[in-house]
């Protein structure tokens, strides 16, 4: 038997390690979780129906809470998700997909406050579809291409709230509430769950 | 790594990286689209096209292709003798390091 030479080991190391990658991208690509877009998606109507009741529609009382709730039980699915496929799920393609969107994220959460504070509530419903729109696009760009085509409508309905600030509210049900059940659907049928 | 007998062993269809990128994503998710495989391994239309074909050719990997909104949609899954490819690749691999580390240890 021959001994590998050093850089036999080396290849073999590299190779196993390409091996790894791929799998974990082609994994991770499909981690964000169709079930967790489903409820976000009943969590995004529900606010918009107790907004639709109050004198401002972009009410932050409404919105915040239910941003957080969101966020708990999208990342609840996608934990289940990767548990059942047995990926890691802070692997390297994760955290680089929450790299790319959370500058636009921090920097709607800080225009939140100064919008907010400057009395330029009207505003909100379109800044926040925009800036969650450019951040679902940029990450959407390690995941699959249904949650690239949901950032990019995301934007436009950001872009159609902000001509028209009177379609806030509709745009934001849409958004937050349609399009979440709808590209979580679309994940569902296609990677299963 | 030609000249090694352990080498010599691995299966130069899926040595090649391209189409270990293509089995090795596909084992991992049960189905991807053209667009998907081509986002996953960066490259473009006609490289995958062409390894694709290869792994096609050899039946490790099964090619769908179908309509989606009355567009053309391709989609590609690992077939049972693709995954045992990469199986035995990866082991052929492992012993290449454990040999290497006997080796060493015997030293």
């Amino acid at each position: 038997m021959s001994i590998p030479t050093q850089q036999d080991q080396q290849e073999a190391k590299e190779t196993l390690a390409f091996i790894r990658r791929t799998m974990e991208s082609a994994s991770t690509f499909s981690a964000v979780s169709g079930w967790g877009l489903i409820a976000s998606g009943i969590v995004g109507l529900l606010a918009a129906w107790l907004a639709s009741m109050r004198v401002n529609p972009a009410e932050l009382q409404i919105w915040i809470p239910a941003a957080a709730v969101s966020v708990v039980i999208a990342s609840g699915a996608n934990a289940i998700k990767a548990r059942g496929s047995n990926t890691p799920l802070w692997s390297g393609v994760m955290q680089r997909i929450a790299w790319v969107m959370a500058p636009a994220l921090i920097a709607g959460a800080l225009l939140t406050f100064a919008l907010h504070g400057q009395g330029a509530s009207q505003l909100l419903p379109g800044m926040w579809l925009a800036l969650y729109g450019a951040g679902v696009t940029a990450g959407g760009t390690l995941s699959v291409r249904a949650v690239r085509w949901m950032g990019m409508a995301f934007l436009v309905l950001g872009a159609a709230a902000l001509i028209e600030p009177g379609l806030g509210l509709a745009m934001l049900a849409v958004g937050f509430g349609g399009l979440h059940v709808a590209v979580g659907f679309d994940l569902v049928w296609r990677h299963g769950g | 790594m030609a000249d090694n007998p352990v080498s010599e062993e691995l299966d130069r269809l899926i040595h090649e990286r391209m189409r270990l990128g293509i089995v090795s994503a596909l084992a991992a998710e049960e189905r991807l689209s053209f667009g998907d495989l081509k986002a996953i391994l960066k490259t473009s239309d006609g490289n995958l096209s062409v390894h694709a074909r290869k792994l096609e050719k050899a039946g490790y990997i099964k090619v769908e292709k179908g309509f989606e909104d009355r567009k053309p949609k391709t989609e590609y899954c690992l077939t049972p003798i693709g995954r045992r490819a990469l199986e035995l690749y990866i082991d052929r691999m492992d012993a290449l390091l454990n040999e290497a580390r006997e080796a060493l240890e015997r030293t």
